[in-house]
């Protein structure tokens, strides 16, 4: 083709395109050189912005409408293991396994003396999910409105990928039906069906549990991680995993 | 079909391949082994793993992932030999290629075997890895790249058999790019999990490479010595040369392995990093020292080493050994490898109550099996390979 | 064989003599009928998992029998679980452990909770049960 004829064709006219068809073009081409993958996972701007803040996300920059999660008033746990029984007896876990769990740290106090602190675990529900990324059949997910974490059962293959990468021991493989399983905040077992908290948080007698949506500044969850003077933390920060369980002091 | 058969089995040239009956009895005993170890396989699968595995929650993966690891890293390193070779001419490594390239399919076959019953629904993949492709999992890439690293090699090994060696070059390249590219992502299933310190970094995808070198070396030496043993062949000049320079690469990638370890080691405990050290402390001084002193060390490096350097790889005997011996300490580096990322408690150093220091795992019967039925798997079809293919000889040009 | 008779004779005085230290402070370590039975209560209503010991009130802190026994808890095991208001509740309001433990006398029973809430864990530990949960 000679450079005269290409000057004198017509503009085919990006600028006619729709917005989301160009998008929509777009989007194929990254997906397939990868950039997509490598903006999703690599790209530093939103990074650098969650690694720069407290482990509470800033206000009004939730991901997720409604944003769960569960904060945990950890000096009152008192280890009765209600929530335990509750979370059992809902989602039918077997004996051999759990969703959540109470461990147990000691601290040495004055007078040659020391505390017991109840530390209750589950799934953090992380906002960059370890067990998510490294699904090879994406048999686990983050669900795009609420945020939980959820499982497949019929996709999982088994390869237990999920439970090496999760930095907090959540998931267990569920000898019937043959999949990983894990808390998903009691999503199918109430909160589908109009619950508004999960079964471990009403069956805790010493109100250590608190669920809610975290982008709705009214919700207890968020008046709990934002009262003045108290300390919030999530286990192990450095993974970078960016929970949605958060622990209080308040 | 026929006619595809006869061109790629040889009838004629190439070395007589022995009739002796204890080739046929060991034929027969591998065969028969690895038949068992798959039906313990079968077994577990049907009945679940955890009444048969000695896996767990905290300890998700055990010797036969490890074993899985040790039998693809083998394949892909017996095609980097083979590609020495086949596709960068270096001719010193010639003969040796066809039977690495051989080799490299069998390795490859049977790691998918022990992967097959290590993963729980093996049946649930072929649905799952298409229609929930996960770009991000270094899982899917590594198992679609190994799934085309198989149709590459196997492509080569045709086209070498039937004598077209400019279009089996190119097969072989494209092996080796994705049988890299598939072994890297293997190492980066380990190395990009943050939550495990033992193997975060980019350290896991380049010792794998690395290490691929080594136990794809040995194994060469290993098979090309009992296959000319088993079938009383004498070892042309051209084959006890190629030997040589294999054995030479060995040595090389046992001295890179060494400085690798070296500063792993010293990584793993200057500054005491959180979680790392206590698996470098279990591995230096803890429940897996024997592992990593015998096994690792001196079996995977300085015997093999030492042996190598003392006959200036000249003695085909002396080699076999060293290549024996590098095996095993391979297994032991995979197995430490695999199991050790594992055993750091999730919340360690935070002062826990009635919470272990380090979980354990302990093999089973049934894992050990089926791991052990890889392993006659690939003596299995070593031998037959052997007979069918007559001494992977490459006629010259 | 002299050097082993010797050690021989040497053990035979040293074992009961140690035996002898070790039993009498023993003995003198604690008495039940002053200080109230040794083993602790563990009651589980309302919630499992709760810890009391005699020992730590009588014998460590100096507490008298007649500062609880009988007005403030009967003087029979087990029985405050049975009445309806035995809860946080009611020992924020000065009863039963309440009226000591009010912030003043003796740490708030509305604070550090793990104290007495020694928990399943706890009381698993205590009773040599082990969890084999995590391990």
């Amino acid at each position: 083709m000679k450079l005269k004829e290409l000057e004198q064709l017509k503009n085919e006219g990006v600028d006619h395109i729709s917005s989301i068809e160009r998008r929509r073009f777009l989007k194929l081409g990254f997906l397939v050189t990868g950039v997509y993958l490598g903006g999703k996972a690599l790209s530093l701007a939103p990074l650098t912005e969650a690694q720069a803040a407290e482990v509470v996300p800033p206000k009004g920059k939730y991901s997720y409408s409604p944003h769960y999660s569960m904060v945990i008033r950890e000096r009152l746990c008192i280890n009765c293991e209600l929530c335990v029984e509750a979370c059992n007896g809902t989602n039918d876990v077997p004996s051999y396994g759990y969703r959540t769990d109470i461990l147990e740290r000691r601290r040495a106090i004055v007078d040659d003396k020391y505390e017991t602190i109840f530390m209750p675990v589950l799934c953090n529900h992380c906002n960059r999910p370890p067990c998510v990324r490294v699904c090879p059949t994406t048999a686990t997910w983050k669900d795009e409105t609420t945020g939980i974490v959820k499982m497949n059962p019929g996709r999982c293959i088994g390869c237990k990928t999920c439970m090496t990468a999760c930095p907090y021991n959540a998931r267990y493989f569920k000898e019937e039906g043959r999949f990983v399983d894990k808390c998903n905040f009691c999503y199918d077992t109430l909160l589908s069906k109009g619950a508004k908290e999960t079964a471990c948080v009403t069956a805790c007698p010493a109100d250590v549990r608190v669920f809610g949506d975290l982008a709705d500044t009214n919700s207890r969850v968020y008046e709990l991680l934002h009262t003045p003077e108290t300390l919030v933390w999530v286990l192990r920060p450095k993974t970078g995993a960016l929970p949605n369980v958060y622990y209080t002091n308040a | 079909m026929n006619g595809v058969m006869d061109s790629i089995l040889p009838r004629t040239g190439g070395l007589e391949p022995s009739t002796a009956k204890g080739i046929n009895v060991a034929l027969m005993f591998f065969g028969i082994f690895t038949l068992v170890g798959i039906g313990f396989g079968v077994h577990s699968l049907v009945v679940g793993h955890e009444h048969t595995f000695g896996v767990s929650r905290e300890v998700p993966w055990g010797a036969l992932i490890a074993a899985y690891v040790f039998f693809v890293v083998t394949s892909t390193g017996l095609c980097i030999v083979s590609s020495v070779g086949h596709v960068f001419g270096i001719e010193n490594f010639e003969p040796i290629a066809k039977r690495a390239v051989y080799m490299s399919i069998v390795t490859i076959v049977a790691g998918f075997i022990v992967i097959a019953f290590e993963i729980e629904n093996t049946w649930r993949m072929p649905v799952g890895n298409v229609v929930g492709a996960n770009l991000s999992s270094n899982i899917w890439w590594m198992g679609t790249l190994y799934g085309a690293y198989l149709v590459f090699m196997i492509g080569e090994f045709i086209l070498l058999q039937k004598d077209s060696h400019k279009k089996a070059a190119y097969f072989g390249l494209a092996g080796l790019i994705s049988g890299i590219a598939a072994h890297s992502n293997l190492g980066a299933v380990f190395g990009l999990l943050n939550g495990r310190p033992f193997w975060h970094g980019p350290y896991m995808p380049i010792y794998f490479i690395a290490s691929a070198a080594l136990s794809g070396c040995v194994t060469i030496i290993f098979c090309t010595y009992i296959a000319h043993k088993v079938n009383k062949w004498q070892m042309s000049y051209d084959q006890e040369k190629a030997m040589q320079s294999v054995a030479k690469m060995a040595a090389l990638t046992i001295a890179i392995l060494i400085f690798f370890t070296i500063w792993k080691v010293i990584a793993g405990v200057a500054g005491h990093p959180p979680g790392k050290v206590l698996a470098m402390e279990a591995l230096l001084n803890g429940p897996y020292s024997i592992n990593f002193w015998v096994g690792e060390i001196a079996f995977g490096m300085l015997i093999p080493f030492i042996i190598i350097l003392a006959v200036r790889a000249k003695n085909m005997g002396a080699l076999f050994i060293a290549s024996f011996c590098a095996i095993l300490g391979i297994f032991a580096m995979r197995y430490d490898l695999v199991i050790l990322g594992q055993v750091i408690p999730h919340y360690y150093g935070m002062d826990m109550v009635d919470y272990p220091t380090l979980f354990s795992y302990k093999p089973t019967l049934h894992e050990l099996m089926v791991a052990a039925s890889g392993l006659t798997f690939c003596l299995f079809f070593l031998f037959l390979g052997e007979k069918l293919f007559r001494g992977h000889v490459t006629e010259s040009h | 064989m002299k050097r082993i008779a010797i050690i021989f004779i040497i053990l035979a005085f040293l074992v009961p003599a140690v035996c002898l230290v070790a039993a009498d402070t023993d003995e003198n370590e604690y008495d039940e009928d002053l200080y109230g039975p040794e083993a602790p209560i563990i009651w589980e209503k309302p919630v499992r998992g709760v810890i009391f010991s005699h020992k730590r009130h009588t014998m460590e802190f100096g507490l008298d029998c007649d500062e609880c026994h009988d007005e403030i808890f009967e003087m029979e095991a087990g029985a405050a679980e049975e009445y309806d208001d035995f809860n946080m509740e009611a020992m924020y309001d000065g009863k039963y452990c309440g009226a000591c433990h009010d912030g003043d006398y003796a740490f708030a029973a509305s604070s550090r909770c793990t104290t007495c809430h020694i928990g399943v864990r706890g009381v698993e530990r205590l009773t040599g049960k082990s969890d084999d949960k995590n391990h």
